[in-house]
């Protein structure tokens, strides 16, 4: 055997097992479920070939499908901007020769690792309507407060506030990519009389738009898929069907649970995922192509 | 060693180890039920008798040592989820647990126990025993698919104390909406910096557990008989819901959208509840100074009925390979000894002799008028038997319910909005309704 043959051979060994856990586990439920889009399958029975009928009554007939694309939107929008800016003004402070900057970087990301359940069901006590924290120091200045979690106006509002503290993530990135910053850079711009802001639009910025591109990107793509935040804040509000009131915080991921695993719809909820992979690859490549213009990579 | 030969044993040797940790991690930990012995597998929701059914299952197993019970307990919020699954994996227990709000859902892999039934109708006591409305609510196409345990029924739930201070006398059965409306009325106090508001009543939100029973008592239906089609845009329909939206925007006697009281009933700062379940029971009787009490329904303009009945029991599985064991327990734990354990536990019995050894019971816990709640029975009914009725219910009319309640829709707008709504669903994927 010849020694190309061996060495063949050999990464087929190492990267076998990977590839064959890729195919059974990835690629070959992701082409089922692209099957399944194109069928009636309710678990109980084997699926039913019906064409383009699930992606018809999507975006024609279920009532829930566009409102669930309008709030997801929304949150991605109001959101990611907020997030992104935050995380990076916290990791602009966390940069700042300040004492005790280790203790202090470890309490803003703490947020980041307590599950968002957690962060449903505290912030669901805060802003409830009857006697929640809120509402009663709004009244104690004699503001009569809203129904915030049960009104179709605030629920959404009040869960895009409530993710905004899982910011330690990118943050925790912004801080890294800071720190590479050189800092001679800053310091000739200085000596040529930039102030502050200067040295952080021209200097800054420019060196981290990878960074912060790269937090754009992850960020889109974790907007749109949100479900565990919009899951348990339902659960925490003992909402019979998540998503409410009104729809007004069903995310697009939480209806496609719901569809596969409340109502066993496989096969509409196969082409509800379909539909959302096509979207953030669409978007996806759209962030590529106008990154181009902003993102600098110092070649 | 070749070459070759090298990666081909390494291949071998991760293969086997792989398969013998699959096969590790699917080997059944439990040992193996003793020759002769027959195990039934139970899947329960987790909830507060789980003692009651421990000591059942043992006592059972020590009547039938050829049975041996294996109990799974299931969180509530993964119930059906898991429960489907299993079934579409072939893997379903023998017995589970489960009410005919579900019943049509689960009908596909449920075991029809008509057979059993009426077979052992004497023994089980299912012609003598069982309330009628209890049999009609267990009954699909006239099979029975459940044997229940328990049952709920809504009524109307009312603080005794407000009443006397209120110097107001306490419903009685003959209530109508306007007695009840009158009622609230005098009972609804509004809030200040010092005190919260006390709301005559309250309105439950989020589901139908409330607006269903006003739209039937105005005569108003979900579906046709046949299930094909909604009818919540019916004047009788949209009247009901008017009922359900005006408690708070032109009666004032129930607390505005989204502010309802957080346990107002046991709180003390709401005095009526229409619906309401008995698994609060207990809690209510847990608390101390809540002197509470309950009364059939008050009437709607087209009629008295409308309450819900919801039944909770026991199926077997399609599948089971021990119907007959799994039926054994099944008449175990429906006797009226077993009964009268979780009905002592706050529930109301599905049997009559059960019911009425309760009801004679001395100095027994709230609510004080028990007889109420039975009475109940011949105004309630069960939801409508519609394999995607919870779907269509909370998915579909709710948000339109909901977007009622907050101003945004009439309740004639609702009406048509749910109707069009559900017919577009049932029309699209050809729903076939019982």
């Amino acid at each position: 055997m010849n020694r190309s043959r061996g060495e063949t051979l050999w990464f087929w060994l190492f990267a076998g097992p990977a590839v064959a856990g890729l195919l059974a586990f990835n690629v070959w439920p992701m082409l089922y479920s692209l099957w399944l889009s194109f069928c009636r399958y309710e678990v109980l029975a084997p699926p039913e070939f019906i064409g383009l009928q699930n992606y018809r009554y999507l975006f024609t007939h279920d009532p829930a499908f566009w409102p669930s694309v309008r709030v997801t939107l929304v949150f991605t929008v109001a959101n990611l901007p907020l997030a992104i800016a935050g995380a990076l003004g916290f990791a602009l402070l966390l940069n700042q020769p300040v004492r005790g900057r280790g203790f202090w970087r470890a309490v803003f990301f703490l947020p980041s690792i307590l599950p968002q359940a957690a962060f449903a069901v505290v912030f669901g006590y805060i802003f409830q309507a009857d006697g929640g924290l809120l509402n009663r120091a709004l009244a104690l200045a004699g503001i009569q407060g809203a129904a915030w979690t049960t009104s179709p106006t605030w629920a959404l509002p009040v869960l895009i506030v409530v993710s905004l503290w899982s910011f330690g993530y990118p943050m925790v990135i912004f801080l890294a990519a800071l720190q590479d910053v050189p800092r001679e850079l800053h310091e000739a711009a200085h000596i040529d009389g930039a102030d502050g802001w200067a040295r952080f639009r021209h200097i800054t910025l420019p060196l981290i738009s990878p960074i912060i591109f790269f937090n754009v990107v992850m960020g889109v793509i974790g907007a749109l898929k949100v479900f565990d935040l919009a899951y348990a804040f339902s659960v925490s509000q003992a909402q019979p069907m998540p998503g409410g009131p009104a729809r007004a915080t069903l995310f697009y991921g939480l209806n496609l649970y719901q569809q596969a695993f409340g109502f066993f719809h496989l096969g509409l909820a196969s082409a509800m995922a379909w539909l959302l992979f096509a979207f953030i690859a669409a978007l996806t490549y759209v962030n590529f192509r106008a990154g181009r213009r902003w993102v600098h990579y110092g070649d | 060693m070749s070459s070759l030969s090298r990666p081909l044993l390494a291949w071998v040797t991760i293969a086997a180890l792989a398969a013998l940790g699959f096969w590790w991690a699917g080997h059944r930990r439990e040992p193996a039920p003793r020759p002769g012995v027959t195990e039934i597998s139970w899947y329960v929701l987790i909830n507060p008798l789980r003692e009651v059914y421990e000591a059942q299952v043992a006592e059972f197993e020590r009547r039938h040592p050829e049975y041996r019970v294996r109990i799974v307990w299931v969180p509530g919020t993964e119930y059906n989820v898991r429960l489907k699954t299993l079934a579409a994996a072939h893997q379903l227990p023998d017995l589970f647990y489960t009410g005919d709000v579900w019943l049509s859902y689960l009908m596909p892999f449920t075991r029809d126990l008509s057979d059993f039934a009426r077979r052992d109708a004497a023994e089980t006591g299912l012609d003598t025993d069982y309330f009628p409305e209890i049999r009609r609510a267990m009954q699909l196409d006239g099979k029975i698919y459940i044997l229940p345990e328990h049952v709920n029924v809504s009524l109307l739930y009312y603080n005794r104390r407000m009443f006397r201070e209120a110097n107001l006398p306490e419903p009685s059965a003959e209530w109508t909406w306007d007695d009840y409306v009158r009622a609230a009325q005098r009972l609804t106090r509004p809030g200040d910096e010092h005190h919260p508001a006390i709301w005559g009543s309250s309105r439950m939100e989020g589901w139908w557990g409330e607006w269903l029973i006003f739209v039937r008592q105005a005569g108003g239906k979900v579906f046709t008989p046949d299930g094909h089609r909604c009818l919540l845009d019916s004047p009788a329909a949209i009247a009901g819901l008017r009922f359900y939206l005006e408690k708070s925007t032109r009666y004032g006697i129930s607390a505005p959208a989204g502010f309802e009281p957080v346990n107002g009933f046991v709180n003390q700062r709401v005095a009526m509840v229409i619906g309401g379940h008995t698994n609060f029971w207990t809690n209510y009787n847990q608390v101390t100074d809540l002197d509470w009490d309950v009364q059939i329904l008050p009437a709607g303009p087209a009629r008295r009925a409308g309450g819900e009945l919801a039944i909770a029991g026991y199926s077997i599985s399609r599948e089971s390979r021990h119907p007959e064991a799994a039926w054994e327990l099944v008449k175990f734990l429906t006797r009226p000894e077993a009964i009268a354990q979780v009905v002592a536990h706050g529930q109301l019995s599905v049997r009559r002799s059960v019911a009425e050894a309760v009801m004679r019971q001395p100095g027994r816990a709230n609510p004080h008028q028990l007889e109420a709640a039975y009475r109940q029975f011949a105004y309630a009914e069960p939801i409508p038997h519609h394999p995607h009725y919870i779907e269509i219910m909370l998915q579909i009319v709710q948000a339109e319910v909901d977007r009622m309640v907050i101003g945004e829709l009439t309740p004639e707008e609702a009406g048509r909005r749910a109707a069009a709504d559900v017919n577009a669903f049932l029309d699209t994927f050809h729903r076939a309704a019982p």
